[in-house]
């Protein structure tokens, strides 16, 4: 009876180390993570809440003050605006092409591996390069893209692209789309790879369209896809800086300025780093609210689809 | 036993030789790449005096002016500032601020500081201590192509804004692809390009402690600008043309006159040698005025070798010889009397053109937050040249914005 009762009270030892010992043994790299990302966050943080001299000096503790500054400048409003529809159009934008590309490559056909690998290139190309090339394609004197419209007759007078807002930021995000619809399209290649054929059998037994097989089989699927590709790329379009730094340099008179771009002026132009790091973590919340929402969103609807 | 002996006395030799070699001084510069010369030209300065002083070693680093300013900011925040740095002169504003500069008035004797034109000396000295020795120096003036100039039947270049109004209509009407001024509209220095119509028209960047940049004189500037855009004597949409751009241009042969600096001969010589053009004054208003830009040498404060990075300076990098060869090669004006007595400046008619501007010459002010006040005038200048503005109402906000960016000082 005795050995029993000893048993039962408390943990045994080495049952207490097999359960601890995971979690020490991954301590080492989750210390270091933890490092790497919280160290600069809380630089930022200090940065952010303190008066900063150009160099990094911090100067005095002078709480939100940054953020109201930040807040009340004409062009943070403006910023904003210009942010969400760059985020919103590119990645819809991404998104919406993607669908139809990677139901076509998902197809067996000749020529299907070099189309793969010509949807591929423009994400192999650096972000800068690919700037610097549109820039002169869409020169207003020696562009091609201006020579090329010319001889095809659409245009009889060159069209200066990036000489104001109204041309330059439908182009910057034409391009923006383009680089990111490699991406979008390697994930939704990896979902459709993941659909069972069993269902499509069934389904065309029961006599479904192509379009209603789509609709209710394919869709709902790849759903979980959809929200990756959506979630990193919003994360990354906010934050995409060398398409229209190299284009535009996000001006006439900041016209074109993003969140993004604005920062760097306002961090290694005008050496503000204690606004610039206030305007850091203002998007790094923004983004945070939006990742949190929509998981959110997305886990309610699809424990709504399972009840169904 | 034997066998680890000998490992450990190998081993202490080696380190002993590694710690000899490293007993030298390491002289750190960092200058700004202005041509493929330049890091040859420095090389052959570090190498005349690690002739003269065997026990220092002399690290010259190259790097492209649009990174060089925060690339030293970075170096001086993380401590490793290097010994010595060339720089924009007015980064001396931020760096004497925050007690990064060493004054030079204490190194300097009365010989060395006689070797300097007198008026270049005046950017670098910030309340009367001297912080930068002048490197590189430029003034602007106006290129005109002479072909272009001939064929609309006009004999000499305009000397004010009415004259240049009439000649570039003449420019004009000899074709569609021909334009009479270029106009710059995008990025660095899109400002200067239109503070030569400021200074000739009489007009100032700060007036006391205000912006200047509201007054009649700016208005009037600036009209004239967006009338010259009205009428079609600029190349079209200048907001899409930075100064490389313009340049490609007139190297092209399409542009009748242009404002630069002397940099675009060089250019010229290995882009156009064909290019048939002159130098002029540029055109004046109700008086001349042209922009003139130095580069300094500076010393780092947190140096710990100061003595000897003085040394580098006043027996190498500004020795006579190093002088001449350096502002030969890259085409600047010169800084010393010794370069200004050389043949080739004082022989040098399309140089003389440069050099009699020096005396109208106007300098970017001394002030924290330049690139900021910049920044805000090159936005109105957009605005305007975009015609989202009319001058009047986009100077007068450009200058409330400057005015409250002056008070933060």
């Amino acid at each position: 009876m005795r050995g029993y009762a000893l048993q039962s009270s408390g943990i045994n030892s080495t049952q207490f180390g097999r359960t601890t010992a995971p979690y020490l043994l991954i301590l080492p790299s989750l210390f270091l993570t933890f490092w790497i990302i919280g160290y600069p966050l809380w630089d930022l943080v200090n940065m952010s809440t303190h008066a900063v001299t150009r160099f990094g000096q911090l100067k005095g503790f002078i709480g939100l003050a940054n953020f109201a500054h930040l807040i009340a400048e004409p062009l943070f409003s403006g910023c904003l605006v210009r942010t969400l529809i760059w985020t919103i159009s590119v990645v819809g934008g991404s998104v919406i092409l993607s669908m139809p590309i990677a139901l076509i490559l998902n197809e067996k056909f000749a020529g299907r591996r070099i189309a793969r690998v010509i949807i591929m290139l423009p994400w192999a190309v650096s972000l800068t390069m690919t700037g610097i090339v549109w820039r002169w394609a869409m020169d207003g004197q020696s562009g091609m893209v201006n020579a090329t419209l010319f001889n095809l007759g659409v245009i009889r007078q060159p069209i200066a692209w990036l000489a104001t807002a109204g041309t330059a930021f439908p182009v910057e995000i034409a391009i923006g789309i383009l680089v990111s619809i490699p991406f979008s399209v390697t994930v939704f290649l990896g979902g459709l790879a993941s659909l069972p054929n069993e269902i499509y059998e069934a389904a065309r037994i029961d006599g479904a369209t192509a379009w209603q097989c789509w609709r209710h089989l394919t869709l709902p699927l790849l759903r979980p896809f959809i929200n990756i590709a959506l979630v990193l790329n919003v994360i990354y379009v906010f934050n995409s800086f060398p398409l229209i730094w190299v284009m535009t340099q996000g001006d006439p008179a900041n016209s074109t300025d993003i969140f993004v771009t604005w920062l760097y002026k306002l961090a290694f132009r005008y050496g503000k780093l204690d606004s610039a790091a206030a305007l850091s973590l203002v998007m790094f919340v923004i983004l945070l609210v939006f990742t949190i929402t929509y998981a959110v969103l997305a886990m309610r609807e699809e424990s709504i689809e399972v009840r169904r | 036993m034997r066998k680890a002996l000998g490992i450990l006395l190998g081993t202490a030799t080696m380190a002993f030789a590694i710690a000899s070699a490293e007993a030298k001084t390491q002289l750190r510069v960092v200058v700004a790449y202005y041509s493929a010369a330049t890091q040859e030209i420095f090389e052959g300065m570090a190498k005349d005096f690690s002739a003269t002083h065997p026990d220092v070693d002399v690290k010259i680093e190259v790097v492209p002016w649009d990174n060089l300013e925060q690339r030293l900011t970075t170096d001086i925040a993380g401590g490793i500032a290097p010994d010595i740095a060339m720089i924009g002169t007015r980064w001396l504003v931020d760096f004497v601020k925050n007690d990064v500069a060493e004054p030079l008035d204490s190194y300097l004797t009365p010989e060395f500081k006689a070797r300097f034109l007198e008026n270049f000396l005046g950017p670098s000295t910030i309340s009367g201590k001297l912080y930068g020795l002048p490197v590189a120096a430029s003034a602007r003036a106006m290129y005109y192509n002479k072909d272009l100039l001939a064929k609309a039947g006009i004999k000499d270049p305009p000397e004010n804004w009415d004259t240049l109004v009439a000649d570039a209509k003449k420019i004009k009407a000899l074709g569609n692809d021909i334009y009479g001024f270029a106009l710059q509209g995008k990025e660095i220095e899109t400002d200067a390009y239109w503070y030569y119509s400021l200074w000739t028209h009489g007009g100032e960047l700060i007036e006391g402690t205000k912006s200047g940049i509201a007054s009649p004189a700016a208005v009037a500037a600036l009209s004239l600008y967006r009338s010259l855009i009205d009428e079609g004597l600029t190349e079209p949409n200048p907001t899409g043309y930075n100064r490389q751009d313009i340049e490609r241009l007139f190297k092209q042969g399409r542009i009748g006159m242009i404002l630069t600096g002397p940099w675009l001969r060089g250019q010229i010589k290995t882009d156009a040698p064909n290019l048939n053009y002159g130098i002029a004054p540029i055109p004046a208003g109700t008086t001349k005025a042209t922009y003139g830009v130095t580069d300094s040498m500076m010393l780092f404060k947190s140096s710990q070798q100061e003595k000897v990075a003085w040394q580098f300076l006043s027996e190498a990098a500004f020795s006579p010889k190093w002088r001449i060869e350096f502002t030969t090669k890259e085409g600047f004006l010169p800084v010393t009397k010794a370069e200004a007595e050389q043949p080739q400046f004082t022989n040098d008619p399309q140089l003389k053109a440069f050099t009699d501007m020096l005396p109208y010459a106007h300098f970017a002010p001394l002030i924290p937050n330049w690139e900021q006040i910049a920044d805000t005038t090159i936005r109105a200048l957009q605005k305007v040249y975009t015609g989202e503005a009319k001058p009047e109402a986009a100077l007068k906000e450009a200058a409330g914005s400057i005015d409250s960016i002056l008070q933060q000082q």
